[in-house]
């Protein structure tokens, strides 16, 4: 490309192609939504199986998720330095996670200490009652967190115009509504689905797009 | 009337470093070599004629050792770019004995 003067109709068509490419160029890699779809889905899974089957790890499945952010920072560094544009997207979608994450944990917290306050509540209530209560605090839990798994997803499908996180999202939110009222193997089940839809499918899409952008990226410069 | 059309912009260099800018919120130089296929040389001489004109802001600094330069849009190069596409597209317009 060199200096030369443009013709009205040159001049639109440089446009077009240069914002084409500019977009073009700041595919993520799916690698890391694939990830955490596959994480959560197997720690959902393995819960159901230890549930149903009646075994317990001699760890909890969850810490899966700790470990899973070693990757996932190791992720975020190559990217970061492998990128040659920030987009005005990566303004809000770095917080919007990082902000996610952190409520994810709190949320892990603030529901542990209430199992340990129900606990010994719920103990006294069978022993004076000869059943079990009818309430189960425990079937609201993973229809807390599905609702949780929603906003982050709708909100980067809908600021990305990425359809499938934005279906994924309504997905994490109408399984929350589901298991409100489904016991806590069903709640397994769709925590799932919702994790395999809002997170690994996207991210298979994501990636695919990302390497047709990168075995194209020599051939559309002009 | 046509609205007259910016000399800063429209040159084709610069109207593509420009057109790859207003889509992102920053980039790298080489992204802007890599995507207009310019000589290093050529595309350093129309991103001084942009800072120059307001149009962009450069942003030298160091990343593993080696000098990274950050390209940006300004507002000012925004106005100038909405306002050069609204005069292009008034030429377009039919009727208006464009070319």
């Amino acid at each position: 490309m060199d200096n030369k003067e443009l013709s009205h109709q040159e001049s639109l068509a440089l446009i077009n192609t240069m914002i084409h490419k500019a977009k073009d160029s700041y595919h993520s890699t799916g690698v890391g939504a694939m990830m955490w779809g596959i994480v959560v889905a197997v720690c959902a899974l393995v819960k159901l199986a230890e549930i149903h089957f009646w075994f317990r790890l001699p760890f909890d499945i969850n810490l899966l998720s700790l470990f899973a952010l070693i990757p996932q920072v190791i992720l975020s560094i190559k990217e970061k330095k492998k990128r040659k544009v920030t987009s005005y997207n990566d303004d809000f979608i770095r917080p919007i996670w990082l902000g996610f994450a952190i409520t994810l944990f709190l949320l892990i917290f603030i529901i542990n200490m209430m199992f340990d306050g129900y606990g010994p509540v719920y103990r006294e209530y069978i022993q004076l009652a000869g059943h079990k209560p009818t309430f189960q605090f425990q079937e609201f839990v993973l229809p807390l967190f599905l609702m949780l798994y929603g906003l982050p997803t709708f909100i980067t499908g809908v600021g990305c115009r990425f359809k499938p996180m934005l279906f994924g999202g309504i997905i994490c939110w109408l399984s929350s509504i589901v298991a409100v009222y489904t016991e806590v193997r069903i709640d397994f089940l769709l925590t799932a689905f919702s994790a395999l839809i809002a997170w690994f499918v996207p991210g298979l899409l994501m990636e695919k797009e990302y390497r047709r952008y990168k075995r194209n990226e020599g051939v559309l410069n002009v | 009337m046509f609205k007259e059309l910016d000399p800063i912009l429209h040159s084709q260099l610069r109207l593509a470093v420009i057109s790859l800018l207003i889509s992102v919120k920053e980039a790298e130089f080489t992204f802007l070599k890599e995507k207009t296929g310019a000589t290093a040389g050529n595309i350093s001489v129309q991103l001084g004629k942009l800072k120059e004109a307001g149009y962009i802001d450069i942003n030298k600094q160091f990343k593993d050792n080696y000098p990274l330069t950050l390209c940006k849009i300004t507002k000012k190069g925004i106005d100038a770019f909405e306002q050069y596409v609204n005069a292009l597209q008034s030429y377009m317009k039919p009727g208006d004995g464009t070319e």
